[in-house]
């Protein structure tokens, strides 16, 4: 009884936190962000839902270092559609969407044919799939110089963006964190534990991975537009490996166990170069020093951080009362 | 017959594993599937569950022709089988093993699940409750959140038998539930297959250990995939061929 109340104090806690940050990021802009910080926020916005999208493609067991293809399939149809079709971007975004988890469920259905390392490789071969077609339909995609003056969603200003993509990424965040804690994720994660298992159990485990692929695709798919939409350019590079390498280290940086890890690694990895700025020659080695750092100091990663003090404050404690505890004993007969 | 099986063959190359097998499973009974290692046991266990497509051959369960079909259709249509290695997932507890095998009946779709829907929420307390029933049929109430991995070995083989039952099978296909075990735990996990026959299921079981034999209601003995004895526990105990297979042949008097 006393731990379950102690977990319902924690968790709380935990949802008071939670709102506060979010009231905090709403005001903000009142509260006199500058333009050059707001921008960066954005991004922040943006790959905060890319990389936990990836998180929730884990959970089946599935590791992609290929997922900004999908961003890019939405991002280039939507972009394509307003700006030679003339389309509203708000009809043209939920299209690109639509088109993204239509082409995740047919490419899924032979991928999840093969598992883990296996899948990863494939996914990287779609990476690179996707830029090559890229190339070859460049009529429209403008192929390496890439598309540019997409159709925006608001006017030059930065504060509804704002607004819109932190609203984005709290509804998918919610809503990941529901197919995560609900019985879906309970049967992709064991899944991910034992294919034969769950099989047994009455699980089409191949159709659960496909599912979970369509599903981190539609994430992917909506970071995509909104990328497309306010940045107004894609190129080659947008959505190359690299993208989706970055997308993978923020995922792991921040610890890919916890559903706060890739809003934790995406934040401190996007933000700390913005804040550097002035020793921009030096941002690869902050970067690999951070990397290095939480490689070996924090198994958890970064949001895994505050368990990890807390265990180091208590462990102390908990020696000392040990210790006197013990010396009471010797003394007591 | 519950499950009947006719001419099951399996082939790996030019290796036979199972070489025309045909042997049935009544509703209700205990039956042993024995045999000396490498006598294509496992292999056909795997037959019947889909895990791997015969050569040749017939598996009918409950009347219905089900050869060949994947084992989550096999599990659906009413066998729960354990594992002899890799009976767990590993990372969860040991209620959420459980829970997460109330996979099929109740069933919750993916909308229910994801709006928290009242049916789905019935759903859920129903599976733990039941979860809670088996887990304490099977003895591991005292340890319900423990990791799975953490667990010792015939704490595991208990919880692959939990899991099997959270499928709410007809026929219940137990592979080496008692190996490793020690004295006590196999008394106490035969208890349990006696109280699961009780509970109207009927069971399919693979073992080494002959302490199993009391059990059974019928015994079908194999090697080198092949049927060499089938009958009462008495036939199989003096059936020659049965015990050549086991102990060679100078032993037979």
């Amino acid at each position: 009884m006393h731990t379950e109340s102690l977990k319902r104090q924690r968790r709380n806690i935990t949802i008071a936190a939670i709102c506060v940050v979010v009231g905090l990021l709403f005001a903000l802009p009142q509260l006199g962000l500058s333009v050059y910080f707001m921008h960066t926020l954005i991004g922040v916005f943006i790959w905060i839902i890319v990389a936990n999208s990836l998180r929730l493609l884990g959970l089946s067991g599935q590791g992609s270092i290929g997922h900004a293809a999908f961003m890019a399939i939405g991002a280039y149809t939507s972009a394509i559609l307003a700006k030679f079709l003339g389309w509203s971007p708000w009809i043209t975004m939920p299209i690109g969407v639509l088109v993204t988890v239509v082409v995740g469920f047919l490419v899924a259905v032979p991928f999840t044919r093969v598992r883990g390392i296996y899948f990863t490789m494939v996914s990287l071969f779609f990476g690179i799939g996707v830029l090559a077609v890229n190339q070859v339909f460049n009529k429209w995609t403008g192929g390496y110089s890439g598309i540019i003056s997409i159709p925006r969603l608001f006017a030059y200003i930065k504060t509804p963006y704002y607004y819109f993509c932190l609203a984005l990424m709290v509804i998918c965040l919610l809503i990941m964190y529901r197919l995560e804690h609900s019985r879906i994720g309970l049967t992709w994660k064991a899944v991910a534990q034992s294919y034969s298992v769950a099989s047994s159990i009455g699980i089409n485990e191949a159709w659960q991975r496909i599912l979970c692929l369509g599903v981190s695709c539609f994430f992917a798919a909506i970071a995509g537009v909104a990328y497309a939409h306010y940045y107004v350019i894609l190129t080659q590079e947008t959505f190359s490996f690299n993208t989706s390498i970055n997308v993978f280290v923020y995922m792991t940086v921040g610890g890919a166990g916890l559903f706060a890890g890739p809003i934790a690694g995406t934040a401190v990895l996007l933000i700390i170069p913005e804040l550097l700025r002035d020793l921009r020659e030096y941002v690869p080695f902050i970067y690999a020093a951070i990397l290095l750092i939480v490689l070996f100091l924090m198994p958890q990663g970064l949001a895994g951080l505050p368990a990890q003090l807390w265990q180091l404050i208590k462990r102390p404690a908990r020696a000392k009362r040990m210790a006197s505890e013990k010396e009471v004993g010797e003394r007591a007969p | 017959m519950l499950l009947d099986i006719h001419g099951l063959t399996k082939n790996f190359g030019g290796l036979i594993a199972v070489d025309h097998l045909s042997m049935s499973v009544g509703e209700g009974q205990i039956v042993g599937l024995i045999g000396p290692n490498g006598a294509g046991k496992t292999t056909v266990f795997n037959l019947i569950t889909g895990v791997i497509r015969p050569s040749a051959g017939k598996v009918e369960f409950d009347g219905k022709d089900v050869t060949g079909k994947s084992p989550h259709i096999l599990a659906k249509s009413g066998i729960g089988r354990t594992f002899q290695l890799t009976p767990l997932f590993t990372d969860f507890t040991t209620l959420e093993n459980v829970v997460a095998s109330y996979y099929l009946h109740p069933r919750s779709g993916f909308w229910d699940s994801l709006f928290n829907t009242p049916k789905y929420r019935h759903n859920e307390a129903y599976a733990l409750e039941q979860s809670l029933k088996i887990l304490d049929m099977v003895g591991l109430s005292k340890v319900k959140d423990e990791r799975a991995k953490n667990l010792p070995h015939g704490y595991q083989k208990m919880l692959g038998i939990a899991r099997a039952l959270a499928v709410q099978p007809r026929l219940l296909m137990l592979d080496e539930p008692l190996g490793g075990m020690n004295t006590d735990e196999i008394t106490f996990t035969m208890d349990i297959m006696a109280k699961v026959r009780g509970l109207g299921m009927t069971i399919l079981v693979i073992e080494h250990n002959m302490q199993i034999l009391d059990l059974c209601d019928r015994v079908v003995a194999i090697n080198f995939g092949q049927k060499i004895g089938e009958g009462s526990v008495k036939d199989i105990r003096n059936n020659p061929d049965v015990i050549k297979a086991y102990l060679g042949e100078q032993n037979v008097a």
